[in-house]
């Protein structure tokens, strides 16, 4: 298809400049051959004019020389009167040129008209006298005008009707004698002459096919004509007006002038001619010859035609031509194709098309060739490649799983020990990343926690991390500071570290007896404290500088104490620093908005809120860094409780009205556990706050931390709430309920509260046991 | 507890939201007494986030009910969500204040 459609598109291009080509060449041949065939065809008219002219002046001029000799003859008086008849019988006897002659002679004193006359009457001559009353030829153009003109004369042809029944012109010559010494005009010798051999001379002319010569006398009339009826019966002039040609009277007046020349006339049934004309001089006729257009171009357009065919032939042959020699040049590129297509599917050994020339198409072999070796060492280059960026993904998911086994994953990590929830998580963006965080037990009481990140990513990063992470391992001693740790382990990252990594790190030893947490920094992002109760804030340490920069730096240890219900949130910058499409980090303040807005104070809820906050803020944009976030709830900072389920069904709180919050989250929690539903919280929550809130005001004094105990249960359908204190003997039931149907004015402020427990709830028992007051509150549940 | 709180010359409108109990009360009556410093006629208390109430809560409205009454003011209560409604009810303050 394609060989087809470029020979095609070669052809549509060349045809074009061919035709042209040749129609110049055509047309150049063509105006040449025509001005040429003109010219010759001048030329030809000319020569024919002139020399008919030429064989009629001969005749004419032969004819114009016996009149002559007559007249000298007459003059020198070789001619008697009585013998002239008898001379003129035999001079027409003897030129059969003539058909008359006449010697007039000028009449005498008694006016008597002379003049021998010969003639031919068929085959024989007679001869008379001319002159008679019926004829006077002194009136006659014959004689009058040469005899005035004393000069000889060629009458206007004429038909000689009942006599020689043919076309005759008579030729007049004045003749002398002498008398009395003197010459005297003395008549007038005549001959006539048949044109007879004047028509046939010029019809013999014959030109081309239809055209033809003509012959006019002086006045203008057709002497000779092919159409025989405008012989002496029109002129030039009444056929140029019957034809309404005005063209053709200018030439009949310039033919009648004795001029010669060419014209171009358009005649009815000849079309466009060529008009040749030329003077018969001696009697002022003229002679045309007409070369019709049509025929003297006929064979110019028969070559014109014979051309047309063959260059046709020739186009259609050289059009065959092309479309075979383009199509065996391209049909090499059919294969070449086809080679491609086989390349495409993967076979770079495909066969190519035999190219023996040197050409364009050797070319391409040799790039075809060259794209195929190149083609095969490329793929098995690719191959190789493959494999081995196969065989590092796979160790690095191995690495992956390596670095993951190395933090900690296992929640709740302790639970043996009941103050602390914890929970973290990592995230990598790469298949191994530099964060790191970990947590462990120093002792039954020490909880030591870390977070870090690694400068850079990926593989180095991961395993300075890991370096790190085990030096963390070796190093912590719950003996040691924070800050002692902090240094040696950087001490130890120090040495060699020619790639110049660093590591920023915090780490932390929580007491989760006391809540005493002692902790240093090593210039990482300040972690979150979210007291008990209130909102998330930053913890305000020493920043410090990475481990693994300076080995003699010193780092500082720091203290803090946290209370029940107060939680530490770590994190790595991966998180703050996280970025959206319009690169808009999440930064310090999201966090902590993400963390208040979080309603779960359960470290895992709350990673995983965060965590959700951030995706949130990046959406579909890639993550950049790793992720890392560890958050410790510390449950509790009392003496160590190890009652096991029994911790779960009481609490100890210290006398203060501050540890509302912390009654607060356990009744929640605790509530949940048992089942019941959260509307109740709020009842509960009032009930026990106002029983608690007695107790710390009444049973104890203000200032004192002694210990409450507060019990939550179901007994049945029955809620049991329990409180126990050591303080003074105080019976809350004892108080006189409010009046509540008073004004507001008169109400007392306070007594409300046991009155509310009452109402809320269906019954408020109090006792005094071995110097604790107990009070307990039984609530019915669904 | 986050109070917030809107001041035109005849009326003090004062949105509560949170919980007012033991811990906080005094907090909170400090902070509607600052408010109230001026002579208003009406002070409007938008109950509408207020998620929880104790004794020591009440008390604070009930003087604060007072000290408008003294002055020949009025306290209004809005948009109580239906647990301190309860509250409010079972204390019998809800025949005290006005609830709208």
């Amino acid at each position: 298809m394609i060989r087809e459609k470029l020979s095609y598109r070669i052809i549509s291009r060349l045809l074009p400049a061919i035709l042209l080509l040749g129609a110049a060449i055509v047309t150049a041949y063509y105006l040449f051959a025509r001005s040429s065939i003109a010219e010759h065809t001048a030329a030809n008219a000319q020569m024919t004019a002139k020399n008919s002219v030429h064989s009629i002046e001969k005749i004419v001029k032969q004819a114009e020389l016996i009149p002559a000799n007559l007249a000298w003859m007459m003059e020198s008086g070789s001619l008697e009167r009585d013998s002239l008849y008898h001379f003129l019988k035999k001079l027409v006897e003897n030129n059969p040129l003539i058909y008359a002659s006449a010697i007039a002679f000028k009449p005498d004193k008694n006016r008597r008209l002379f003049s021998p006359y010969a003639y031919r009457n068929d085959s024989i001559v007679e001869s008379i006298n001319l002159g008679s009353e019926t004829y006077n030829y002194l009136i006659m153009d014959w004689y009058q005008i040469p005899a005035m003109l004393k000069k000889p004369y060629w009458t206007e042809p004429y038909y000689d009707e009942g006599g020689a029944n043919a076309l005759l012109s008579t030729y007049s010559h004045p003749f002398y004698l002498i008398k009395n010494g003197n010459r005297e005009f003395a008549g007038i010798i005549t001959i006539d002459i048949s044109l007879e051999w004047l028509t046939q001379t010029v019809s013999s002319v014959k030109i081309l096919e239809s055209g033809y010569a003509l012959l006019i006398s002086g006045n203008g009339v057709y002497v000779t004509h092919p159409d025989r009826n405008n012989i002496m019966n029109h002129t030039i002039f009444t056929r140029a007006k019957e034809m309404e040609i005005p063209k053709l009277r200018e030439i009949g007046r310039s033919m009648i002038r004795g001029e010669s020349g060419f014209d171009t006339i358009e005649l009815p049934q000849i079309g466009k001619a060529l008009l040749y004309y030329e003077p018969i001089t001696s009697t002022g006729w003229s002679l045309g010859v007409i070369y019709p257009y049509k025929e003297m171009y006929a064979s110019l357009q028969k070559l014109n035609l014979v051309i047309v065919i063959l260059s046709a032939i020739a186009l259609a042959l050289l059009i065959i031509f092309i479309s075979t020699i383009v199509g065996r040049m391209l049909r090499p590129l059919t294969k070449f194709a086809k080679s491609a297509r086989v390349v495409a599917e993967g076979n770079f050994s495909a066969e190519l098309p035999q190219i023996t020339s040197k050409d364009e198409m050797r070319e391409l072999r040799d790039s075809f060739e060259f794209m195929q070796r190149e083609l095969t060492v490329y793929i098995s280059n690719l191959r190789e490649t493959t494999t081995a960026k196969e065989k590092i993904e796979s160790e690095l998911r191995i690495a992956k799983e390596i670095q993951m086994g190395m933090i900690p994953h296992i929640f709740p990590p302790f639970p043996q020990i009941k103050q602390i929830d914890l929970y973290a998580m990592l995230e990598s963006a790469k298949e191994v990343g530099g964060d790191l965080y970990d947590f462990f037990l120093l002792d039954e009481r020490n909880l030591c926690f870390a977070i870090g990140d690694v400068s850079g990513k990926g593989i180095p990063a991961s395993l300075f991390m890991a370096v790190t992470r085990t030096l963390l391992r070796s190093l912590a001693d719950r003996d040691k500071t924070t800050a002692t740790i902090l240094s040696e382990i950087n001490s130890t990252l120090c040495l060699n570290n020619d790639s110049n990594m660093f590591v920023t790190f915090f780490i932390g030893i929580l007491d989760t007896t006391t809540g005493d947490l002692r902790y240093c920094n090593a210039g990482h992002n300040p972690p979150v404290l979210i007291k008990s109760g209130a909102k998330a804030e930053y913890f305000e340490i020493t920043k410090g500088i990475p481990l693994g920069l300076f080995d003699d730096f010193t780092f500082n240890e720091q203290f803090t104490k946290l209370n029940g219900g107060d939680q530490i949130f770590l994190y790595t910058d991966g998180l703050t620093e996280a970025e959206n499409s319009s690169n808009e980090l999440f930064s310090e303040n999201r966090l902590i908005d993400s963390i208040n807005i979080s309603e779960s104070r359960l470290p895992e809820s709350l990673v995983k809120d965060v965590l959700r906050s951030v995706k949130l803020h990046v959406a579909d944009n890639e993550q950049s860094d790793d992720l890392t976030m560890l958050s410790i709830l510390y449950k509790r900072s009392d003496e160590d409780n190890s009652k096991g389920k029994e911790a779960e069904k009481s609490i100890t709180v210290q006398s203060d009205i501050a540890q509302l919050q912390r009654i607060n989250n356990w009744t929640e929690e605790r509530l949940s556990r048992l089942g019941l539903p959260e509307e109740l919280g709020n009842t509960v929550n009032l009930v026990i706050e106002e029983a608690f809130s007695n107790i710390v005001f009444y049973a104890y004094e203000p200032g004192d931390s002694e210990k409450i105990d507060l019990s939550l249960d179901c007994e049945g359908n029955m809620l049991v709430i329990e409180l126990r204190d050591r303080g003074r003997a105080f019976d809350p039931t004892a108080k006189k309920d409010p009046d509540t149907t008073i004004p507001a004015e008169e109400r007392e402020i306070g007594g409300l509260g046991i009155f509310l427990i009452k109402k809320l709830t269906d019954s408020v028992e109090y006792a005094r046991i071995d110097g604790v007051n107990v009070l307990t509150i039984r609530k019915v549940v669904k | 507890m986050n109070i917030t709180s809107q001041v035109t010359p005849e009326r003090i409108i004062i949105s509560i939201e949170g919980r007012i109990d033991t811990t906080n009360y005094g907090e909170f009556e400090n902070d509607i007494n600052k408010i109230l410093d001026t002579k208003t006629p009406e002070v409007v208390l938008d109950c509408n986030s207020l998620n929880y109430i104790s004794s020591s809560g009440l008390r604070v409205f009930l003087s604060l009910h007072k000290k408008m009454m003294a002055s020949g003011g009025r306290l209004l209560l809005k948009s109580l969500q239906p647990s301190i409604k309860e509250i409010f009810d079972i204390s019998g303050f809800s025949s005290i204040f006005n609830i709208g």
